[in-house]
């Protein structure tokens, strides 16, 4: 690598102007080699990306900047903004995406009109830029086909040539210039940045600072166009300079592959959750007995989610409880959870809504989803009991974001329970809310809402366990596949039976393992140093998933469709066990 | 009905498919393969067009020959909207005429480097590519001096002209001629700004843009 390339790599540069990045646009950069797709998110994000997706590897500067998320024109994967993970794959419309699939990103800092980056590990300070008091204005960007040297001598003789201003040099490196030029009335500075964008092409930027306040659009055009001309000599000159010079060889970017961070399991903890550190940064009432707490990263980026997904929430009472997300796709900047103070606590609730304040560190899991959303549905149904609200939040911001058909059916006791408003009101337009129903009344409406199943139809349930029980047997009745049928409980209420002790072979560590009567099967793998992610424990949440290549079984949890039990070829392994004397599993 | 003498893959039967959908008139199409059996130059269709180029649009005994000529006439017969062709305005007329010969300039350079890339046309590509760089940076100069001025189209005013349309398909197809747009963000934007256009339609090698905000 040339010296002049690793100086290169290790500072900042401007990749564009500010207004560069308009809304819904992609800006196709490059620095020091390697192309950049560069995009302004609706809530003003600025991400700097590898232009290429992970996929197949076209340029992502050609994909669509939906404000929240960008999509490869391609194949459609989405990508989120801020973390870069990977939201939505439509070749695997039932699946969330692995975390792995985050795309590499750069710095960035938006200062004086100018967007800055650097791919130095260590990030360097962002130079300290004098500007003379007064308005700022940036000049159309130059791109120019010569080396950076050649053409920051071309700059400085050019200017020099002008006879009217008297040009003083003021600071100069390798890749910026600063100039004051004195006219007749004017104090002016212009501060020139030289983008190296490979070994033999630039973009020269530059701020003009010292503007009188009130200075007319007029007098800004006219300055802009001039000094657009002496930037176009600049350009002339040095690619005519150029013309006589051997073409170095072009830099070659190297991609990165998945960040470490990513690419190793995740450390597992003693409950086999890896955990990160969040600050409580909201808690506030959403309706009676509900408490919408939001969580911010006490560094760096929160891991990626997609709508259904959940995290588990360790308090420091040692209580583990899982919360479904409510963000919007592209909301990365914390994560929002709704708690309801349970009448019964066993601690978790009453913790969250009594002792939890504002300002306290917490540790949550990275975002777990068994409960992902099709993104190809010709219409989505979400059904929501009490606060079985807040994923299905999630889903309706993404479908409502997107122009896809959905109704989000919310079940509520009175009024006042309503949860979210301000969320809710977002897409009104598709809310429907039944309030005060008894258990018949319930009934009836979900017959209505089910009534009828068209083809490419998903229904998505979230809330008590009865009403769950009875929306699944009244779409199962109302011929609606069991894979358009998507719920999940709060928790699993099924009386668990895990008296008869059988025999487990684990086909891939070639290990044979007894479970007994009294201990699941999670326990006996733990027990064992096999470590197996898990969340809720106790058959509701679907992460201690694993497959099953030989046995009968009995299922004992609320996460597996009637189908997927048939089907027999997976289990939940802190619940159900083996009819059969033995089992082989496929781990 | 009218009728338009087509080759999907042709950018200047592109532009006249861009404004029929734009305003919304009903045609019917008939292909006229012009890679690799070039039944453009075919005596069957020289009959009909004795140039022997693409596209034709037939309208009763009408019969025009050139993208630029059916343009025009397509937005003045058939438009609700007068300024898609601003014939009630002389200045802004003229400067329509100006890009018109300057959609022509892009069908002599970036369209030609991308006959010799993908329909392997003998041509000096380089050259080709070159004289196009020349032309994008002209125009990404005059799209970012008019952005500043919030005057979002090549020509001044708040609609689009046939201008638009007629300059659209070679530039936005030109990386098929290994034209790269980077350098040209202004230009870059401005073909979000017609794609979002309504009535704005597609073609192999063209994608569409996302809502707007």
């Amino acid at each position: 690598m040339s010296t002049y390339l690793q100086k290169a790599k290790r500072q900042w540069h401007p990749i564009a102007a500010s207004t560069d990045l308009v809304p819904r646009h992609v800006y196709h950069a490059q620095l020091a080699g390697r192309e950049l797709a560069v995009w302004r998110a609706d809530d003003g994000h600025v991400n700097v990306w590898e232009n290429r997706c992970l996929h197949r590897g076209v340029r992502l500067s050609i994909g669509i900047n939906d404000g929240r998320e960008l999509v490869c024109q391609y194949h459609g994967w989405r990508y989120a903004n801020r973390t870069a993970g990977c939201t939505y794959i439509p070749a695997h419309p039932a699946d969330a995406p692995a975390r792995t699939i985050c795309n590499n990103q750069y710095a960035v800092i938006e200062q004086n009109g100018l967007i800055w980056s650097s791919e130095a590990d260590d990030q360097p300070e962002l130079p300290v830029v004098n500007f003379r008091a007064g308005e700022n204005l940036v000049l159309r960007a130059m791109p120019i086909n010569a080396t950076a040297d050649l053409v920051l001598a071309e700059l400085i003789q050019d200017i020099n040539k002008d006879e009217h201003c008297k040009d003083r040099v003021i600071e100069q490196d390798s890749f910026a210039l600063s100039m004051l030029l004195v006219g007749n009335n004017t104090h002016l500075q212009i501060n020139y940045f030289i983008q190296p964008v490979d070994s033999n092409r630039v973009v020269v930027r530059a701020v003009l600072s010292g503007l009188p306040n009130d200075a007319n659009t007029a007098y800004k055009l006219q300055t802009l166009r001039e000094h657009n001309e002496i930037l176009k000599q600049v350009q002339e000159c040095a690619e005519k300079q150029m013309e006589a010079l051997e073409t170095p060889l072009p830099w070659e970017p190297v991609i990165r592959l998945v960040s470490e961070k990513l690419s190793y399991m995740p450390e597992l903890s003693a409950q086999g959750h890896s955990l990160l550190r969040v600050t409580v940064s909201d808690i506030r009432d959403t309706a009676t007995a509900i408490k919408a707490v939001e969580l911010t990263a006490i560094e760096g980026q929160l891991p990626t989610f997609q709508p259904g997904a959940h995290i588990d929430l360790h308090l420091s009472n040692g209580m583990i409880r899982q919360y479904s997300l409510a963000n919007a796709t592209g909301q990365t900047d914390r994560y929002i959870i709704g708690v309801k103070r349970e009448l019964v606590s066993t601690g978790g609730s009453a913790y969250i809504h009594e002792t939890l304040r504002i300002g306290d560190v917490v540790a949550v899991s990275v975002p777990r989803n068994n409960f992902p959303m099709r993104r190809d549905a010709v219409k989505t149904l979400l059904i929501a009991g009490g606060i079985g609200i807040t994923p299905m939040l999630s889903m309706a911001q993404a479908l409502h974001h997107s122009s896809m058909p959905f109704e989000l059916h919310y079940f509520v006791q009175g009024n006042d329970h309503l949860a979210f408003k301000d969320i809710l009101e977002t897409f009104s337009s598709s809310l429907i809310v039944h309030s005060a129903l008894d258990s018949a009344q319930t009934q009836l409406e979900l017959k209505n809402i089910l009534s009828f199943y068209n083809s490419a139809h998903h229904v998505y349930v979230c809330g008590p366990g009865p009403m769950l029980d009875v929306a699944r047997t009244i779409a199962q009745s109302h011929s609606w596949p069991d894979d358009a049928v998507h719920f999940e409980y709060f928790k699993n209420t099924q009386t668990q039976d895990d008296s008869v002790p059988f025999e487990v072979s684990l086909s891939r560590s070639g290990l044979t393992l007894q479970v007994p009567s009294g201990k699941s099967l999670l326990e006996v793998l733990r027990e064992n140093d096999i470590d197996l992610p898990s969340s809720c424990e106790q058959g509701a949440c679907g992460t201690c998933k694993v497959t099953v290549t030989a046995g009968e079984l009995l299922h004992q949890d609320v996460y597996l469709s009637e189908t997927e039990k048939q089907r027999g070829d997976c289990m939940m392994t802190c619940v159900s066990r083996a009819k059969s004397k033995s089992l082989t599993i496929d781990i | 009905m009218i009728k338009l003498y087509d080759y999907e893959l042709s950018g200047n039967c592109y532009k006249v498919r861009l404004m029929l959908s734009m305003l919304s008139i009903q045609y019917t199409s008939e292909t006229v393969e012009f890679y690799p059996a070039q039944e453009h130059k075919s005596p069957w269709f020289r009959k009909i067009n004795p140039l022997g180029t693409l596209p034709v649009l037939v309208d009763n005994n009408l019969a025009l020959k050139d993208s630029a000529a059916i343009l025009v006439y397509l937005a003045s017969r058939y438009a609700e909207n007068t300024s898609w062709y601003p014939s009630y305005d002389p200045a802004r007329l003229a400067q329509v005429i100006e890009w018109l010969a300057f959609a022509d300039q892009l069908t002599g350079s970036a369209s030609q480097a991308r006959l010799a890339e993908g329909f392997f046309y003998q041509i000096d590509a380089d050259t080709c590519r070159k004289k196009a760089h020349q032309l994008f940076r002209l125009l990404d100069e005059h799209i970012w001096f008019a952005e500043q001025q919030d005057q979002p189209w090549l020509v001044e005013g708040n609609d689009p002209t046939i201008a638009d349309i007629a300059c659209f398909p070679y530039i936005i197809l030109s990386e098929e001629g290994s034209i790269m747009r980077q350098d040209y963000p202004a230009i870059r934007r401005w073909t979000d700004r017609v794609k979002r256009l309504p009535g704005f339609t597609v073609m192999p090698g063209v994608f569409p843009a996302g809502p707007a905000q």
